[in-house]
Formats: structure tokens, C-alpha cells, sequence
């Protein structure tokens, strides 16, 4: 079964027979309908909230509203035989969309043809201050992990942190943990503590492979934090790293050593 | 015109209200909002791109739970229709976006204004992706057309717009001229009857003593903006509702990059409970009929503003995440510290 049969098969788990036969209606017609059908569906669809616990083309679509999954449906319905027609078409979508227009386009990124054409479009989510943007490419979206290179992935990953995100929802967070990306977390430390503030304690599970001398004062700073998580996550990242110096730290923390930790307790 | 007390002291205006009622509103001015506890507003027509977070934060510590953005021209002139196209998209997004940061729903009206339909090269390239806006979600009419100088030109576009809107089922917004109001008031009366289009769905904005009469009589809504200097005053709008009642009566603030206050709705309310209009009308033309308005778009939901604001975590503003525990981050504007 294609993708897009998929999620057809699951926009009819949460539909009613009436908002079926609009959807069908619309697939079926030109590329302008589509447009049209991709624009006006919260004025025929409604905004159920989706169960599901499996992924479609690694998309994890649980609680998505149905709109939204409506008018992914529909972007893989728009023919992809010729590239140029296909690309603006969905260009236009893109430059006339409106918030939640714009979350089900970046949602549906991982559906279009041509990925390397819309790599503007994604690292142009992250730029955007406008949450449920951000969070369309962030979260639920195997898109940067499969696309996008180090550098825009690392600023994916640093603007979370940043902004306090969960970064354990991005999708592909170990597999494309880097040197760079540690050694930026650990810039972007300092900074936070010369002015008196913190970052998230999970941030620190970035750094386990890539530690260093420079990396390794920061956790010797973890360790002695008056916050219970940033002891946790020093514990971890010694507990977790090659790096000698930081199991003989561990040795020294009698209090921490034996207890039973992992990185869920740090994703509140 | 007339608002001068000193000035009118030998010869009050008809709009002045009673001897008593102007002292009691003059003792009152610092507490205004004492008269409003409790009441909620909607302020139709009221151009937050062109305002600051302070006026969001004032907003809602009045009152005021959901809003109309009117498309209209950005005191300059545009010269592409790209700056046309991003103006319409941030009214759909980032300031949508913007207003939800302080718990406001945000609407808006989008059209082609009559300033800029006088550039008709241009005009009619923006008629062109209309459509592509007018039937987004929270859209809730064609906004704000009609007549300036009331030229040819003006009258084409504002005739193609009722068209497009008769065809989405959308409201107009109808922007009446400051020069000649009463004829361009008519004019725009007459060509949407003339294009079928029902009274009901449209709102005539910007009236005044002279136009009201008439608008009322033919079906249409009647909206008053409250601005300083060039449109209506808030004593002079008391007397309105004194006079005509609150049947298909709003009131807005049209607040923008001119001399303009926000705040126009909730003040406008208040002094109108300080002269005893009673708390129903008061809601009525502070509200409800904007609403009603509006709501024939079918894009207005009332649970969208009239239940507490969930706190929705994903929504961060640089950072902030503005809704936190459901209260604004204040910054203490005497403080010298930032931090």
C-alpha cells in the first residue's frame, strides 16, 4: 500500500461518511482543486484529534487533528510527473499559507517528491519564530534527520535548546548527535551561566561521545549544580562516555553512583 | 468637532448628554476600567500590525478577547504585488500568531482598500490572489473596500470585491471616505443592493450622526469608530446609542499608525455604564453584534475566546512562552533593571 493509500486508510478510521465523500470528491480533480481542497479543508473537515501508534513513512502522525492529516493526504495527491508544474504548485501554497496551512505543508515534507528541492522550505521552519511552525519541522518529522546536513541540523537541535523544547522528540536526536553540536552546546553553557541562567539538563546527552577536556569542566560544573538534574545528567554522561578522567569523577560522586538514572527522567 | 466643553458651554451639541453625566465623566477618568469589571469586548476593525506589544497587554487586561485585522494600505503606498501578497500572509500568520502570544484572538477581513485600487496596474494583479486568501481559516469578510475619492477606479474594484464575496458567502467590510461621507455612505449602499448582495452581510464602518439614519433603515450594520480628531468621539457615541438603540449598532477603535487608542471599546463601554445605558446594550454594540456579524462566515468559533486560554506549551515567542500558567510576563516599566 502506497503512502498516500495509508493515510487515506486512516483519515477513514476518524472520519464521518460525509466529510469521506468530500475528501474523495476533491482527490479525484485537477491540480487546481487540489489547491482549492488543500486551502478550504477546515471549512468541511473538523479538527479530531488522531490516535495512532504507528508511523506512516516514518511520519508519527498521533495527535495530529484530522484537518491537518486531510491536507497531507492531498499534497500526495498532486502529480509529480513534470517537475516544474509539480514544484509551483506547492510553491504557491507555501507563499500564500496561513499558520496551519503551513504545518501541514512542513508536516508533509517527507511525502513530496523531490526532497532536495524543498530544503529552503525546511530550514526556512526553523528560522521561524512562530512555534507551531518550528515545532512542524522539529517534532514527528523524519525530514532533517534523513535531508538535512550537519549545520542545519546542529542549529535544528541548538534552536530547541534555546527555546526549551523537547529536544527528545526530534526525530534521529543520537543517531545525529556530532563533535560540533557538543562543542556548541557547550559554548552555548557558558553563556547561559555568565548570565546567570541554565540550560535544560538534557541537553547534556549530547555530549557523551564527544567528550573532551572542555566539555569534561562542564560536567565537573553539572556535578556540583544545586539542581538535582544537572547532577543527573552529569551521572549519565560519565556513565555513558569512553572518557576516562569523567568515569574517575563518577568514582568521587558515592551519593550518585548508585542510583538507577536515565534521560526520560530529565525530559518533563 | 463640538468636543471642546468649554467652547459648547452656552450652546450644547444634541450629543453631549445630560450636565450631570458630563461631571460624573469628567471625575472618573483615571479608573475608567472600575466601570467595566467583568465585561468582555470584541473590537472589530483594529490594525495590530501597525501596534506594539503594549497595546497587546492593554487589550487584554481591558477586556478585549478577539479582534478583526481589516486589510488596508500602510500609510504609504505599495509598488509590487509581492509586498501585497506578504502584507495579506502576515495577517494570516505572524500576526495571528502575535495576538494568540497574549491570549487575543486574532481575525481579519482581507481585500483590495480603495486608496490602492486607484493604481490599476497593480489593482489588477491583486484581485488576482484574492481568492487565494479569502477563504482561509479565519477569514471573516472582504476588508476593508469601498470609497475614498471616490473614483472610477475606486468603484470597479469595490463592484469586483462584492462579487468575490458574494461568491465565498463572506461579509464586507465597508470603509466609508472622510471627505463627502454621507454621498460616498450612500453610493456604497446603493451598488451593493445593486449586486444583490443582503443587508445583512454587510457592515458599513466608520458612520456618524449623519449616516446612521440611513444605514439602520436600510438593513445594513452600522459600525462607529471611535478615533480622536477625525472620526467619532465616545460622548458623541453614548448619544447614538442613546438615540437609535443597539440593534445592528458596533462600535471599534480602527487603532493604527495614526493618533489612535486601542482602547477605544472598553473606554467607549465604560462611559457608556457611567450614563446609564444599560449593561445589555452596552454588550450588545461592544460585542455580541459584531459577532453576529462576522460570525456569518462561518469562521468565528465563540469557544475560541470565551473559554480560558489552554495553555499550549509549543507556543513560544523568541523563546518566551507567553501563556505560561495562563499569565502575561509584565515587564515593570519603571524598573531599571532588564533582565
Amino acid at each position: 500500500m502506497s503512502f498516500s493509500e495509508q493515510l487515506f486508510e486512516k483519515i477513514k478510521t476518524h472520519a464521518s461518511p460525509k466529510e469521506i465523500s468530500w475528501i474523495e470528491a476533491k482527490s479525484a480533480g485537477s491540480l487546481q482543486a487540489l489547491q482549492t481542497a488543500f486551502v478550504a479543508a477546515p471549512r468541511f473537515i473538523s479538527k479530531t484529534i488522531i490516535q495512532s501508534t504507528d508511523s506512516i513513512n516514518d511520519v508519527d502522525i498521533n495527535n495530529w487533528t484530522l484537518d491537518r492529516l486531510v491536507r497531507v493526504y492531498f499534497l500526495t495527491k498532486f502529480d509529480s510527473s513534470d517537475r516544474e508544474t509539480y514544484t509551483k504548485s506547492l510553491d504557491t501554497l507555501f507563499e500564500t499559507a496561513e499558520n496551519n496551512e503551513a504545518v501541514a505543508l512542513i508536516s508533509a515534507l517527507p511525502f513530496l517528491a523531490f526532497p532536495d528541492y524543498w530544503m529552503l522550505r525546511a530550514t526556512d521552519a526553523v528560522r521561524s519564530n512562530i512555534g507551531l511552525i518550528f515545532d512542524a519541522i522539529a517534532f514527528q518529522n523524519p525530514f532533517p534527520m534523513q535531508y538535512f546536513s550537519e549545520l542545519a541540523w546542529n542549529q535544528l537541535v541548538l534552536k530547541c535548546i534555546f527555546n526549551d523544547k523537547p529536544i527528545h522528540r526530534i526525530q534521529g536526536l543520537s543517531e545525529r548527535a556530532n563533535q560540533e553540536l557538543a562543542n556548541s552546546i557547550s559554548y552555548l553553557a557558558h553563556e547561559r551561566w555568565a548570565a546567570g541562567r541554565t540550560i535544560p539538563a538534557q541537553a547534556w546527552r549530547l555530549v557523551s561521545k564527544f567528550m573532551n577536556e572542555a566539555i569534561f569542566a562542564d560536567i565537573c560544573t553539572l556535578f556540583v549544580s544545586q539542581n538535582l538534574h544537572d547532577q543527573i545528567a552529569a551521572t549519565l554522561v560519565c556513565t555513558e562516555t569512553d572518557f576516562s578522567p569523567a568515569k574517575e569523577e563518577l568514582n568521587k560522586h558515592t551519593e550518585l553512583l548508585n542510583k538507577t538514572f536515565n534521560w526520560t527522567m530529565l525530559e518533563g | 468637532m463640538c468636543q471642546k466643553h468649554t467652547e459648547i458651554a452656552q450652546n450644547p451639541s444634541h450629543f453631549e448628554g445630560t450636565a450631570e453625566e458630563l461631571e460624573t465623566s469628567k471625575t472618573i477618568q483615571a479608573n475608567y476600567a472600575d466601570y467595566t469589571k467583568g465585561m468582555k469586548f470584541f473590537d472589530p476593525h483594529i490594525h495590530m500590525t501597525s501596534r506594539t506589544t503594549d497595546d497587546y497587554t492593554a487589550l487584554i487586561d481591558a477586556g478585549v478577547v478577539a479582534i478583526i485585522e481589516p486589510a488596508f494600505w500602510l500609510g504609504q503606498p505599495r509598488t509590487g504585488l509581492a509586498s501585497f501578497k506578504d502584507y495579506f500572509s502576515s495577517l494570516v500568520g505572524w500576526e495571528r500568531f502575535r495576538s494568540s502570544q497574549f491570549g487575543i484572538k486574532h481575525y481579519c477581513t482581507i481585500g483590495l482598500n480603495s486608496r490602492e485600487a486607484n493604481n490599476e496596474a497593480l489593482a489588477e494583479q491583486v484581485m488576482e490572489i484574492l481568492p487565494l486568501f479569502l477563504y482561509k481559516e479565519g477569514v471573516v469578510g472582504v476588508g476593508e473596500i469601498g470609497f475614498d475619492d471616490q473614483t472610477a477606479a475606486e468603484e470597479k474594484y469595490y463592484r469586483l470585491q462584492l462579487e468575490l464575496s458574494k461568491e465565498a458567502g463572506l461579509p464586507v467590510q465597508v470603509h466609508t471616505p472622510h471627505r463627502d461621507k454621507k454621498k460616498g455612505t450612500e453610493l456604497s449602499m446603493a451598488i451593493a443592493l445593486e449586486h444583490g448582495i443582503d443587508p445583512s452581510m454587510v457592515i458599513i464602518d466608520h458612520n456618524n450622526e449623519e449616516t446612521v439614519e440611513s444605514v439602520l433603515e436600510q438593513g445594513f450594520w452600522a459600525a462607529f469608530t471611535i478615533y480622536p480628531f477625525t472620526k467619532m468621539g465616545n460622548e458623541r457615541m453614548v448619544e447614538i446609542v442613546k438615540k437609535y438603540g443597539s440593534e445592528r449598532i458596533m462600535v471599534n477603535s480602527a487603532a493604527d499608525w495614526g493618533i489612535s487608542d486601542p482602547l477605544a471599546v472598553p473606554k467607549t463601554a465604560a462611559l457608556m455604564k457611567i450614563k446609564g445605558i444599560s449593561d445589555e446594550d452596552i454588550r450588545l454594540v461592544t460585542y455580541q453584534n459584531a459577532i453576529d456579524a462576522f460570525a456569518q462566515s462561518g469562521q468565528i468559533n465563540v469557544v475560541d475566546f470565551e473559554t480560558p486560554q489552554v495553555i499550549d506549551q509549543s507556543l513560544k515567542f523568541n523563546g518566551n512562552t507567553v501563556l505560561r500558567g495562563g499569565q502575561i510576563p509584565r515587564i515593570d516599566k519603571n524598573s531599571l533593571i532588564i533582565s
